[in-house]
């Protein structure tokens, strides 16, 4: 049962000062006009005024180095010890309910049978404070066309609705409740008249039908379209970096066969190298097959495979920041225009 | 397993026996008794190897889980984790993860004949179904074995070859790219010498690995032969890295290779875009 | 002079013989342009020009160098600097590649733009240049905006190869002349000014923000290695991880392996999601380039890069 509750801009400060004292706090903050998700220390280092992050807050839950476990020999004899767990519980503020859904797309590659240990550490003990976006924050957004709504609280333990001098709390979880009750007397209820009044304004923000995307790009796999979109590709790998649903990861290890440490850390399938073995051999040779792979990951395979919507959540970061200018939505269009095998 | 999928448990090797001049069986021991109990494992399923500070490498159980005591791999030098394993001597010690993969389906090839086409390192991985079934042997009808190598020197488990020759209740043909002076037995490519015999069919299941151009074409005299691509398996290699579904390396089509695999039929596979290609 | 360009193009494409042209579109929003790889006539009208085309293009030519077809591209006088370096540095064929000069006036920085406007970037659906200024519009709205305000920095300073022989220009294609702007040195200057723990925080703030995206080297038209170092396995040279000391490795070899060869054509800086100030290191090496070998890179199609070459009278300071 959501409850919705109000603060003012100026108590919600304190609010999270007095959340800093218990947990984590973990929002944006402004690094050379970036933003990235960090650990603050009060609420004033945080920038709510912001579109979103450069780097998804994946990175909270799945960072892009992670200590999995150190060795040490001694002698014939190995010892492992496992990574500490977090010092502190962890509250996130100021996500935003993309990045929230790709939360619980993550969820069903890293919680699945085979359960991901750090992850679900991170995940069970950090709360979600979302904050629902201007709409659009950006003018490439397009998180609507996969039924994410912006005033959704669903996803997270709390939602904040700007609504010009304060902001709308939605409050949904026992966890969201605990949180609330540190901020004691900031919070107020709303009467019926400022029910109807604190009104967010209505989401704006057509939506693309991709109801038939998944079976029209089924029918391209062998289309000569991929050759020409991965032409302007440079095969940096910045979408697969900042795309909140992407998580694979490479394993290895550093130190000595004395000591060290095994890591995971961020890969990259749009690296030619990725799918590479040892024998020479290649799965994904071209930037045709790298770009391919991708689109087929996002809206076919991974639905497929996970019972899931799309693995999109309309955040444009890829199309913002791709370097060659490969725009994601122009491809579902294009996806959505095809009647099957082209030209080439 | 332990809780931490990432985890590896500490093993000893008890014995290294080399193979062909780049591969050799390194046979393990857990150092944990309760993990040694534990580790329950179908054939065709595989572990992650490790070597600590050099990295993890996938690599197929070869023994039989009917065998208690220890566990099996035979490792071919190819890269720089294989190679630091080939460094091993026994006492040494190692991170085994697993076991991994799905296994070959023992259970539903039960009263069938089996047919199993191997060349060069691509035996160790059957040898483990193989051991197993002769370890059940009456639950099983025919078992025939084709299997050959660049030269004598690269044939694996020359000693069970022989073992293997000697029963009755079991057909084996082996084959050479190239003879030498040791030599007396056929000499041929896998593909050729596989029509040469043609196995009929009816009944059978086909199971095969080795280098991919062996299975293009044995899979291609198999079709010839009569067999359904759902009757011919083989276990699929694919860079792999957490062994456990989660890391894409091995993500094809919307498989996990280190999870509906590594063991597949020609019919799964052919329904997996680019799996074929691959 | 966009049908122009067009024109230019058809002709190009209806002479036959060619893999595909080069140039820029209009993407999703207008105020972003992309690379445009034109196959077929249909294709042509996506072509467009203007002070958004920010791009350089020639690194797609090195990756076309291998097809049957020749590769047509439009370049800005900057961007021919890296077809006389392709050529020069034996990457190319200059007969496979027919090089389109197009008329430069300066181009605008989308990151200053972008902090002019504010969030009125994203409504922007046109950039003219208008002289002095861009003419952007803004909805409804014609703004002015001056050039100086939003000029990529190395516009202040264009730069063209001398004597370069363009297949095609759609006018005279002459270096930009603007006096404003600071001195072409001076970030560079202001940074060798200041000592050195203060030069190290600077540099190691920039480099532990460095994701290791590798965008910096791939959007490098002189990155064309078959094997970067970075990514060799054994010998491994460096982990994945974005770790401090792996970031400035990789950067200060970068900058190395570029000397004699970079243009300056900004790309580097341009495509950094972290907005590292990759052109304060890149200058650093030009100027220390140009002080020591009296030498620039893209300037002139016979001389030899001067890190591949010896003269009797070349500085040794380190000997």
């Amino acid at each position: 049962m959501v409850q919705r509750k109000k603060i003012s801009k100026s108590d919600l400060g304190r609010w999270l000062d007095s959340v800093a004292e218990k947990y984590e706090l973990v929002g944006p903050t402004k690094d050379e006009e970036v933003h990235l998700f960090g650990p603050v220390s009060s609420g004033a280092e945080m920038d709510l005024e912001y579109s979103n992050s450069l780097i998804p807050p994946k990175s909270l839950f799945f960072p892009q180095v992670e200590g999995l476990f150190a060795f040490h020999k001694r002698g014939k004899e190995i010892e492992l010890e496992e990574a500490k767990p977090l010092e502190k519980d962890r509250v996130v503020v100021g996500i935003r309910n993309c990045d929230v859904r790709s939360l619980s797309l993550l969820d069903r590659v890293f919680l699945d049978d085979l359960e991901d240990s750090y992850y679900r550490e991170r995940r069970d003990r950090t709360a979600l404070i979302a904050l629902a976006c201007p709409t659009p924050p950006r003018s490439s957004c397009f998180c609507t066309t996969f039924g994410i709504d912006p005033l959704s609280p669903e996803g997270s333990d709390i939602l904040l609705i700007d609504v010009g001098d304060l902001y709308l709390v939605d409050v949904v979880t026992e966890r969201g409740q605990e949180l609330v009750a540190l901020g004691e007397g900031l919070f107020t209820t709303l009467t019926e008249a400022e029910e109807k009044e604190l009104q967010p304004p209505p989401v704006d923000m057509p939506a693309l039908d991709v109801g038939e995307l998944k079976e029209r790009l089924d029918a391209l796999w062998e289309d000569g379209y991929w050759d020409k979109l991965s032409l302007p590709c440079l095969g940096c790998g910045i979408c697969t970096y900042v795309c909140p649903t992407c998580h694979c990861f490479d394993i290895s290890d550093v130190g000595s066969t004395s000591a060290g440490i095994r890591y995971r850390c961020w890969d990259s399938c749009m690296y030619g190298d990725f799918a590479l073995m040892a024998s020479g051999e290649n799965a994904r040779p071209s930037r045709r097959e790298r770009m391919r792979n991708r689109y087929f990951h996002k809206f076919s395979t991974f639905p497929s495979r996970y019972g899931t919507g799309y693995a999109c959540v309309g955040c444009a970061r890829c199309l913002v920041h791709c370097p060659g200018g490969v725009e994601i939505t122009e491809v579902i269009k294009d996806i959505l225009g095809k009647e099957g095998v082209s030209d080439g | 397993m332990t809780d931490n999928i990432y985890l590896p448990s500490i093993a000893t090797v008890k014995e290294v026996r080399p193979e062909t001049p780049d591969t050799s069986t390194f046979v393990v021991t857990f150092d944990d008794p309760e993990v040694s109990d534990s580790f329950t494992y179908r054939p065709g399923q595989f572990a992650e190897l490790s070597i600590f500070g050099v990295g993890e490498c996938p690599i197929g159980i070869a023994s039989s889980p009917t065998w208690k005591d220890c566990v099996e791999f035979c490792v071919r030098a190819v890269g720089t984790v294989t190679n630091a394993i080939h460094d091993l001597e026994a006492g040494d010690k190692l991170g085994v993860r697993g076991p991994l993969g799905n296994g070959w389906p023992t259970g539903e090839i039960e009263g069938k004949d089996l047919l199993f086409i191997g060349g060069g390192i691509g035996l160790p991985p059957l040898r483990s179904l193989i051991q197993y079934v002769l370890d059940n042997r009456e639950r099983y009808g025919e078992v025939q074995i084709v299997y050959g190598a660049r030269s004598p020197q690269d044939l694996v488990y020359k000693e069970e070859l022989k073992q293997w020759e000697e029963r009755s209740d079991v057909d084996l043909a082996v084959t050479v790219d190239v003879g030498d002076e040791t030599w007396d037995g056929p000499v041929g490519f896998v593909p050729p010498f596989l029509r040469e015999i043609n196995p009929s069919p009816k009944n059978r299941v086909a199971f095969t690995c080795g280098p991919p151009i062996m299975i293009r074409l044995v899979v291609e005299a198999l079709e010839e032969m009569g067999y359904a691509y759902a009757d011919i398996v083989t276990t699929l290699e694919m860079k792999m890295k957490c062994g456990v579904g989660k890391c894409g390396r091995c993500n094809i089509g919307d498989k996990y290779i280190c999870r509906d695999g590594p063991v597949f039929t020609f019919e799964e596979l052919r329904r997996i875009p680019g799996a074929l290609e691959a | 002079m966009q049908d122009r360009l067009r024109e230019t193009v058809r002709q190009i494409l209806g002479g036959g013989g060619m893999a595909y042209f080069i140039g820029y579109a209009e993407g999703a929003e207008p105020h972003r342009v992309v690379p445009c790889f034109v196959t077929e006539e249909s294709e042509v009208q996506n072509l467009v020009w203007g002070p958004l085309c920010v791009q350089n293009l020639s690194k797609y030519v090195l990756r076309g160098r291998d097809l049957e077809g020749k590769v047509g591209v439009l370049v800005k006088g900057c961007d021919a600097r890296a077809i006389v370096e392709l050529v020069k540095q034996n990457q190319i064929n200059r007969e496979k590649v027919v090089v389109v000069g197009v008329p430069c006036q300066g181009q605008a920085d989308p990151r200053k733009l972008g902090r002019v406007l504010g969030p009125d970037l994203e409504r922007v659906s046109r950039v003219e240049d208008a002289g002095d200024e861009f003419l952007v519009t803004v909805g409804e709205e014609s703004r002015r905006v001056a050039k100086e305000d939003v000029l990529l920095d190395k516009c202040f300073h264009c730069r063209h190869p001398l004597a370069f022989e363009y297949d095609f220009t759609l006018g005279d294609v002459v270096p930009f002349e603007i006096e404003a702007g600071e001195p072409e040195y001076a970030a560079v200057e202001r940074l060798e000014g200041l000592p050195l723990e203060e030069r190290r925080a600077f540099w190691q703030k920039q480099f532990g923000r460095c994701i290791r995206c590798n965008a910096c080297r791939e959007a490098c038209y002189a990155c064309y290695c078959e094997e970067c170092i970075f990514d060799r396995k054994a010998p491994r040279w460096l982990d994945r991880p974005p770790l401090l000391p792996e970031n400035e490795l990789y950067h200060l070899i970068r900058a190395v392996h570029l000397a004699g060869r970079c243009i300056d054509c900004g790309e580097c800086e341009r495509v950094c999601p972290m907005n590292i100030p990759l052109s304060r290191l890149y200058k650093k090496v030009q100027k220390d380039v140009a002080e020591l070998f009296d030498y620039e890179a893209g300037m002139e199609c016979d001389s030899v890069p001067p890190l591949v070459n010896f003269e009797l009278d070349d500085q040794g300071p380190f000997m």
